[in-house]
């Protein structure tokens, strides 16, 4: 039973991040119809730069700078990858160009930091706190914190700014909100920044606790988006949902199985979400206008 | 195939067959045969990739399937090449059955993260299997041998070519039939696909079974031309080459995956002489530079637009001279070079070249297929192949109910059409018309309420099922094959007529050229039927709108319906078109097919139907004879306009 | 002043507006009447650049609009109250209307009285008032239309186009849309009006352009076209 739970508990931390990078698919998602095959890779060019910056300044001065780099990352891919392809109506376009810059960023990454996987200091005491019988350090704390507060915020200015409501309203109808005078172009080059600099976030928080490399983002990103789908791309509250069940699902597949097939419920879990309800669990199935 | 390209095709085997001995190295008949096995994938990918329209992130692991499944049998069971070849097409292709499960409902992004997923998967299954597929350490394979002598390199590479040889021709009676149509079709328009009997979940799973049996022939020729396999070979990095080779090489072609498999083969060797790297890299940016320069100064681009190509090109040659090793920066530059092609060669080299074709000399490109057969007036009809059954009504529609949410779109509607009549179904913008429409063709299915076609039960069926039935359909916001033409958008309608089966496709039999013949003749003679016959090797979204909206209906009557539905025939029609429209829809009903009509022309409502039904938010208002509705105050009110501005 | 000249438009190669021309004098209500598929609801996508036209050309007020896209056309001054409504759904009624004053609480210039404005609003539909903070997607298709035409009228518009406005509408309600349509005529706001309800629109109109297959047919002061007998056939049926 100490097992299960402490099983959970690093589940929870694990899926907290599923749950924030999901949320950067859902950001892109919701106001272009289109979402960054590179998200894994955006987290770790997070991570990457975070190390960076870390050798020369404390952590906490570090993560600012990391979320504006996150950011610029994510205009970056709109401009290249994205934008360009918006003017076709297929989605061939953006799939094959987002996956091209996420192919790209790692590469770069190699070169930079090297093929092997470095550590990363972590910025709070690593002896565990116990509660209950639980060990629970206190970066896991952290993530869950960090990973609530980011998505909270982004609510808040949602819901109380004009901006804000101008981002919902092109969630919405891309159409209408042109005509209000929203620059809607804007808006998506701002929910790609917005969605990196999520990923970049999410990337220092995970950090700490496992190996940082060129090669972290790539699954993640998967699993991420199985988190995505279970959530329902249009639905907020479903991928913390998603990503803790994704998450506790993770630890005791790698405890009770193996190591190897850890990843595997969560690629399974997609598979199964997406031939059963196509919508995810908590998404709106779209009714065909014919 | 036209006499010109056979004899093309002819002397390109002549010339492949050669090339052994010219390039006797065996480093270089190696890389030929990988070539080759690389190039039958692609012709299988382009199924998925060209045709269906899908990205598929998987088919590295399909590879991976065929390669293991050849693997594991000839060196764990010994069994011989002969038959591992054939078990690997097999076994590939009911994984490829698997994969295609959860891909069905999907599309788009989703569809890519579930063949990414399912790659993934399989490729953790083979690496973490290690009492079937010996994990890491991977499986040693030799040649076979026969007639006691041992097949070498060179005798491989023959193998090889005629597999590939084998695969092209197989691939390109498939595509070329009516196969090949209805794969397009559901990429074209899956809703009208459905509704003409093509079932997009059935021609979406056969696509993926034929692409992952061709991908694991590829796969196990693959193992005995290396003679070891080992799991991180079909990694993401394998799947990305393979996408890149099929959209650089040119999609829906024969020779794009080709030229696309030499390109990804050669690719690593190029990256690996650094100062082969160099020169191509500065003759690219100098081409690039030159071009700019000419289309600045004629005016064709701004500075703006090429501002980043320049800048890409120039970065790339200058990098060439800081770098040392450019296989490190691989992944790089196959990147650049799938954005290069997403850009700028969206239809690949071969696509490019045929552009440019097309411009200088327009007669030797044929895009579509021409169709000779002429149509006449006996071919316009053919008996349903459900015959009715049914005596008063054909169709009754009860207590129909349908809700969106809150919305109740149609709530409790009723209708009996009888047989052989024109129905008219009327009332305002947003009174269910079309969702009745929708749901009686299944593309709804209803809340609550039973349909019943001739004598049947077809609540909750498909739309590809009612289509068989022998319901018919044109659509309000015109849902044609636009990249198709007039005629073969009449042959998809006419797909329910094709019932020979793939070996018929592939050795071209009587069956099969009895059915073409027949089917061609039959869509001609609809095209003559509706006015059309002039345009018929026009692509449908060339077409004016009032001719569009002719062949939808020309389509539906393919499919040979006892129920026609026509969705506002005569939207964007001039009066004389109307006219012939008219003299149309009573043609049809005079040949016993019963229409369902829905309009706002009411002079059309009026002059042809038997009975017009009004329907206004949901609810059915009134019913009767087109006099009888007319008169009616209610109708009046609600639908006509009369006193609404009190 | 809206003025269209020799408007072409197309959806892809299919060309559906053959040269429209139409002219919104200040103050005054103009309508746009035809049956389905004449164009009527094109021609208001390409004077708001929902869609580009390929050639003619359109001014407001004298400033050139024309291929401009619809937010720089909404900021410049000209409001769009769309077929279908197109209401915000997962926001409240004030938001929409909030939002439709989007360039006066952003940009700075003429930010005029947007609170004073959303008070004015609410007056003319107090049914909206009642539910403010109710989150579009759950109104009726009545209150759904009072919201896009509030929503419109927040941007303070030059010129206002209404969309089919009594569409899937019970008449009921068409009828106290119309009412609100002579009250915004009453304080002077230009409109263009496109109306399935010929009759109704006819009513409330100064002057009247008839489509037909994307050509305009017949014009003039809406009194003439009221009663002219080929317009009442067409379009009103041929009952009358």
């Amino acid at each position: 039973m100490d097992v299960l739970a402490q099983l959970i508990e690093s589940g929870i931390a694990l899926g907290m991040i599923y749950a924030l990078i999901a949320f950067g698919y859902q950001l892109t998602f919701a106001t272009s119809n289109t979402l960054n095959f590179g998200q894994g890779e955006a987290l770790m060019l997070g991570a990457l730069v975070g190390l960076t910056l870390v050798g020369h300044m404390s952590y906490w001065l570090m993560l600012p700078l990391v979320l504006v780099f996150g950011a610029f990352q994510g205009v970056v891919v709109e401009r290249i990858g994205v934008r360009p392809t918006l003017k076709t109506k297929s989605e061939f376009g953006w799939i094959m160009t987002t996956i091209s810059l996420a192919i790209i960023f790692k590469n770069v990454a190699e070169n930079i930091w090297g093929h092997d996987d470095l550590t990363f200091p972590s910025p709070l005491p690593q002896e565990p706190l116990v509660f209950f019988g639980v060990r629970v350090l206190p970066m896991e704390i952290m993530i869950v914190l960090g990973a609530l507060a980011i998505m909270l915020a982004v609510e808040i200015f949602n819901r109380k700014s004009i901006y804000g409501k101008a981002v919902v309203a092109t969630a919405n109808d891309r159409d209408a909100a042109g005509l209000m005078g929203i620059n809607t172009g804007l808006v998506i080059t701002f929910s790609y920044a917005l969605s990196s600099m999520t990923a970049a976030f999410a990337g220092v928080l995970i950090a700490p606790l496992t190996l940082t490399g060129a090669t972290m983002g790539a699954v993640l990103g998967l699993k991420a988006f199985s988190v995505a789908i279970i959530g329902g791309l249009n639905s907020g509250m479903g991928v913390i949902v998603g990503g803790l069940i994704l998450g506790i699902a993770e630890t005791t597949t790698g405890y009770y199985i193996s190591t190897g097939y850890k990843d595997v419920p969560g690629l399974l879990l997609l598979l199964l979400v997406l031939t059963i309800k196509p919508a995810g669990m908590f998404g709106k199935s779209v009714i065909k206008k014919v | 195939m036209s006499l010109f390209k056979n004899i093309a095709a002819i002397v390109a085997i002549a010339v492949a067959a050669s090339l052994p001995t010219m390039w006797s190295n065996p480093y270089y008949i190696h890389l030929m045969v990988v070539i080759g096995i690389y190039a039958i994938l692609l012709l299988g990918l382009d199924i998925v990739v060209g045709y269906v329209g899908e990205v598929s992130l998987g088919h590295a692991a399909l590879f991976g399937i065929g390669s293991y499944t050849a693997g594991v049998l000839g060196h764990s069971l010994g069994v011989p090449f002969l038959l591992t070849i054939p078990a690997s097409i097999v076994v590939t292709a009911i994984f490829g059955a698997i994969l295609a499960l959860p891909a069905l409902r999907v599309n788009g992004p989703y569809l890519a993260m579930v063949t990414l997923a399912f790659g993934t998967i399989i490729q953790i299954l083979i690496n973490e299997m290690d009492f079937l597929t010996n994990g890491p350490l991977g499986i040693t394979i030799r040649k076979p041998i026969y007639f006691g002598h041992h097949i070498s390199s060179a005798d491989y590479y023959y193998i090889v070519l005629a597999a590939l040889v084998m695969t092209l021709f197989v691939v390109q009676r498939i595509l070329k039939s009516h196969l090949g149509r209805a794969f397009e079709a559901l990429h074209d328009s899956p809703i009208a696909s459905d509704c003409m009997g093509v079932s997009v979940y059935g021609y979406k799973v056969y696509a993926f079974v034929l692409s992952a049996g061709i991908a694991g022939l590829a796969g196990g020729l693959f193992t005995y031309s290396e003679e070891y396999i080992s799991p991180n070979t079909y990694n993401f990095e394998l799947t990305i080459l393979f996408l890149l080779a099929v959209i650089m090489g040119g999609r829906k072609t024969r020779t794009g995956p080709i030229l696309g498999a030499i390109i990804i083969v050669m690719l690593p060797n190029v990256l690996s002489d650094i100062d082969l790297f160099r020169k191509i890299a500065v003759g690219i940016a100098a081409v690039t530079v030159a071009y700019s320069i000419y289309v600045i100064a004629t005016k064709q681009r701004s500075f703006k637009q090429m501002a980043l190509p320049l800048l890409a090109t120039i970065a790339l040659a200058v990098s060439g001279f800081y770098i040392q090793d450019i296989t490190g920066q691989r992944l790089t530059i196959f990147g650049l070079m799938i954005l290069f092609v997403v850009y700028y060669l969206p239809n690949g080299i071969m696509g490019f070249l045929r552009g440019i074709l097309l411009r200088i000399r327009p007669q030797w490109i044929h895009r579509h297929e021409v169709i000779l057969e002429h149509g006449d007036k006996q071919h316009v009809w053919s008996v349903p192949d459900h015959p009715v059954t049914a005596r008063g009504n054909l169709l009754e529609a009860r207590n129909i109910v349908m809700q969106f949410g809150g919305l109740k779109a149609l709530n409790e509607v009723n209708l009996e059409v009888k047989k052989g009549t024109v129905h008219g179904l009327i009332g305002p913008n947003g009174s269910g018309k079309s969702t009745m429409m929708n749901v009686l063709t299944g593309i709804y299915k209803p809340t609550s309420g039973e349909i019943e076609f001739n004598g049947k039960h077809i609540t909750g069926a498909t739309p590809s099922s009612i289509a068989g039935e022998g319901i018919a359909r044109t659509f309000q916001n015109v849902q044609l094959f636009g990249e198709m033409t007039a005629i073969e958008n009449v042959l998809v309608g006419l797909h329910h007529t094709y019932r020979h089966s793939l070996l018929d496709v592939v050795f071209h039999t009587p069956r099969c050229r009895r059915e073409k013949l027949a089917a061609r003749v039959r869509a001609a003679s609809l095209l003559q039927f509706v006015g059309l016959v002039d345009l018929a090797s026009e692509e449908a979204r060339n077409l004016p709108y009032g001719k569009q909206r002719l062949l939808e209906i020309a389509r539906a009557l393919a499919l040979n319906p006892s129920l026609l539905l026509l969705d506002e025939p005569a939207a964007g029609l001039t009066a004389p078109d109307i006219k012939e429209l008219i003299g149309m829809i009573n043609k049809i009903r005079g040949h016993g097919i019963t229409v369902i009509l829905i309009e706002h022309h009411m002079d059309v409502v009026m002059s042809i139907c038997d009975t017009v039904t009004v329907l206004d938010f949901g609810q059915k208002i009134a019913e009767g004879t087109p006099a009888q509705v007319q008169s009616d105050d209610k109708v009046i009110e609600a639908y006509l306009g009369g006193t609404a501005a009190a | 002043m809206l003025r269209i000249n020799n408007l072409h438009a197309a959806y892809g190669k299919v060309e559906v507006l053959h040269g429209i021309s139409v002219e919104v004098p200040q103050g005054k209500v103009v309508t746009l009447i035809g049956s389905n598929g004449a164009g009527k609801t094109t021609t208001m996508r390409a004077i708001s650049g929902m869609i580009k036209p390929v050639s003619g050309s359109i001014s407001l007020n004298g400033k050139d609009i024309t291929g401009m896209s619809s937010s720089k056309i909404a900021r410049a001054g000209l409001a769009h109250s769309p077929e279908g409504r197109r209401v915000f759904a997962t926001l409240s009624v004030t938001d929409n209307l909030l939002l439709g004053a989007f360039p006066r609480l952003t940009f700075g210039r003429e930010r005029g009285d947007v609170p004073g404005d959303l008070v004015r609003v609410f007056d003319l539909f107090p049914r909206l008032k009642e539910r403010e903070t109710q989150l579009a997607g759950t109104l009726s298709g009545g209150e759904q239309q009072m919201l896009a035409m509030g929503r419109a009228l927040m941007l303070n518009p030059a010129v206002l186009l209404l969309d089919e406005p009594s569409m899937g509408l019970a008449p009921l309600l068409v009828a106290e849309v119309f009412r609100i349509i002579r009250e915004l005529k009453a304080r002077g706001i230009t409109m263009l009006l496109v109306e399935q309800f010929a009759a109704a629109a006819l009513e409330v109109a100064d002057y009247g352009y008839v489509m037909e297959n994307g050509r305009i047919s017949v014009h003039g002061p809406a009194g003439q076209l009221k009663n002219d007998p080929a317009v009442r056939e067409a379009y009103l049926g041929a009952a009358h």
